[in-house]
């Protein structure tokens, strides 16, 4: 409690001091409330902390004008005033409140004084037919600068979209996509306010582990929104964790595959400690998120981060954080078991951000199906929830130079140096159609664009040569492990797995199948009512 | 960011210095060590410390050193102090500079030579 105080009281110092010195000041405040313990010591540690915030904030305001966030924009255009970002970060909603409120105050204090000092009455004292001059201008500026609300509008307006992160064709593994029911883009003349401006300019691609590193500069959090079980993207994954310059300035790595039941075996591993793999694996083998053989590029991951590790004994470590919720398998027996972590993921994934990465100031990399990530009408659950508490993100998502449907490739992409990240503000990129780009043409275009849903793309291969690694039937096929997914399997949809593939590699993206049947697939089981629930307490990590 | 000021060395400042003159510290060891070196006298709160420290920084009287301490995944990463030669120069004037007033005070007689 006394610490979640002194956290907020740090919030009191300039935003430089507090990014540069926050945690360390935190730090230093726990150290001493170990070390002193008692109601003379813990008294006197609260005299000083109260003297050092009395005599420090106003010195560090003093001094501590913050650096330049970012280059202002062109100005000197005679007289034309410009202006100089100060902050990297967006100001807290409680600044706004809290600068509202003495906006007010200023204003009441200055109308009263109007009132009872002089001959002038307080603005908001005139009569209704003494409207101040200015106040007639912004009326009429507010009307001239309404967007058209013309017929033209309507084109833009679509009925919905949908979660994309769902099978991906051929992998044989299902993973999970939301419950709610599909969500519908922005208005169309909002969605023509956003995306109009500065369409011409020309993307400019950066190396992908370059763009990742500096974004970091910025932002404290740099969301990735990905495609399941891709080849090259956990490539450069894994060569992206292997990078000095990404190690020595990231502390977690919150990832959607790996249950987090078990962070307390991969918090070892990752530490380099000798912990049976066995039990490591639990993490991406238990998921309650991905229901089938996960595929290798998740274990391979987890060992590029330990070996990375293991290479930096000593220096700074990075943690791999489990961001799916802790259902235990050996416990769930039905749907109704399974329904409360079902229906959390989301929600879980937020929570460990915060818990994990936020409270502790950490830069983090999250790692979660682009379809979660993905700006639908503003952002979604897991960004607003960090944002809210203070998290700065930067969102890049996985896509290909598919543009339209399954035959419509873009040829601008080809000159591009792979892997690469670009920003899609303000140039075409940020125009083509998010639905498609981020799964290979396989769902059809939407009128969601991709500047509208995200920051960044990652462009990591054309669309035909992008391949998924896969579990293969033969390492399956006769084992526990194949006896207990159909029995997961079996639970969440009312039937067992269908074949794997029988090669360990494949094309990620297939050509969609055109619909044989009337009737259609067979129907998934009803969702159970524990769907409602919320999450049971969390059990001890293994 | 305008630089502060660190002429006159503040008190803080200089019992930084002095706390790095003979090992690498973290910020809560230099804090301890400052209580100790000032017999519990001056006890250094997160703002004062971290305030000297970054103005220490900024003249480069002090510098961050990577001791290569074991951190594990999900313990917080502590970040270690050096002394540098134009601090330790730094320290050594301020340290003369109050021998003088010192010398200047035994003389008036107002310290007895207990002290020295």
């Amino acid at each position: 409690m006394s610490e979640k105080i002194y956290a907020f009281l740090i919030r009191l110092f300039p935003a430089e001091f507090r990014n540069t010195y926050g945690e360390e000041s935190l730090q230093l405040f726990r150290d001493r409330s170990r070390d002193e313990r008692g109601l003379w010591p813990g008294l006197r540690l609260w005299i000083d902390l109260l003297t050092d915030l009395a005599v420090s904030v106003p010195t560090e305001h003093r001094h501590g004008r913050p650096a330049l966030a970012g280059a202002s924009a062109r100005q000197q255009l005679d007289g034309v005033p410009g202006f100089e970002l100060l902050e990297a970060t967006p100001p807290r909603p409680g600044t706004f409140f809290s600068a509202a409120f003495l906006s007010f105050a200023t204003f009441a204090a200055i109308s009263v004084l109007i009132v009872h000092g002089g001959s002038y009455p307080a603005l908001w004292l005139r009569g209704s037919q003494d409207q101040h001059p200015n106040a007639t201008q912004a009326s009429n500026s507010g009307r001239s600068t309404q967007p058209s609300t013309g017929g033209g509008h309507r084109k833009l307006v679509s009925t919905g979209d949908r979660k994309i992160d769902a099978a991906a064709p051929g992998s044989g593994n299902l993973m999970l996509v939301s419950l709610t029911p599909a969500r519908r883009l922005l208005p169309g003349n909002l969605a023509l306010a956003q995306s109009n401006p500065a369409q011409s300019g020309q993307p400019t691609p950066q190396d992908a582990t370059t763009a990742i590193i500096r974004a970091f500069d910025s932002h404290n959090i740099v969301m990735f929104g990905e495609n399941h079980g891709v080849k090259q993207e956990y490539e450069w994954l894994d060569k992206l964790v292997s990078t000095p310059q990404f190690s020595d300035r990231v502390d977690d790595i919150v990832v959607e595959f790996g249950n987090s039941l078990y962070q307390k075996s991969v918090d070892l591993y990752v530490a380099g400690d000798n912990v049976p793999i066995e039990q490591v694996q639990k993490a991406w083998r238990n998921m309650i998120g991905a229901v089938g053989p996960p595929s290798p590029v998740y274990a391979s991951f987890y060992k590029a981060v330990r070996d990375e590790n293991l290479k930096r004994r000593g220096k700074h470590q990075m943690r791999l954080v489990l961001g799916d919720p802790y259902g235990d398998w050996d416990k769930i027996k039905d749907a109704e078991d399974l329904g409360p972590y079902v229906a959390n993921r989301d929600q879980w994934y937020a929570q460990v951000v915060k818990d994990e990465v936020l409270s502790k100031n950490h830069r983090a990399l999250l790692i979660m199906g682009a379809g979660h990530f993905l700006r639908r009408n503003g952002p979604g659950y897991v960004e607003r929830e960090i944002r809210a508490a203070g998290a700065n993100p930067y969102l890049v998502v996985f896509g290909t130079n598919s543009v339209g449907g399954y035959d419509d490739l873009d040829s601008r992409f080809d000159s591009w140096s792979r892997p690469a990240i670009v920003s899609v503000a303000g140039n075409w990129v940020g125009e083509l159609p998010a639905s498609s780009v981020t799964t290979g043409g396989s769902v059809p275009a939407t009128q969601l664009k991709l500047a509208d849903a995200a920051d960044a793309l990652l462009y990591i291969a054309p669309r035909d040569a992008v391949t998924q690694l896969n579990m293969t039937q033969s390492e399956l096929e006769g084992t526990v492990y194949e006896k207990e997914l159909n029995r997961r399997m079996m639970i969440m949809t009312g039937r067992t797995m269908g074949p794997l593939p029988g090669e360990a590699e494949s094309p990620m993206f297939h050509y969609p199948q055109p619909q044989m049947s009337s009737s259609g697939p067979p129907a998934l089981p009803a969702p159970p009512r524990s769907i409602r629930d919320p999450l049971p307490p969390r059990p001890p990590s293994q | 960011m305008p630089k502060r000021k660190l002429d006159p060395l503040p008190s803080a400042a200089f019992h930084i210095l002095l706390s790095l003159a003979e090992e690498d510290l973290h910020g809560y060891a230099i804090m301890r060590q400052v209580e100790e070196q000032t017999a519990g006298r001056m006890r250094l709160g997160p703002g004062t410390l971290y305030g000297s420290i970054q103005s220490l920084l900024e003249e480069k009287f002090i510098e961050e050193v990577d001791l290569g301490e074991d951190t594990k995944p999900g313990q917080e990463r502590r970040r270690y102090y050096r002394l540098t030669a134009s601090g330790r120069k730094l320290a050594r004037s301020e340290a003369e500079r109050l021998a003088d007033l010192l010398r200047v005070a035994r003389a008036k007689k107002i310290l007895r030579g207990d002290y020295v």
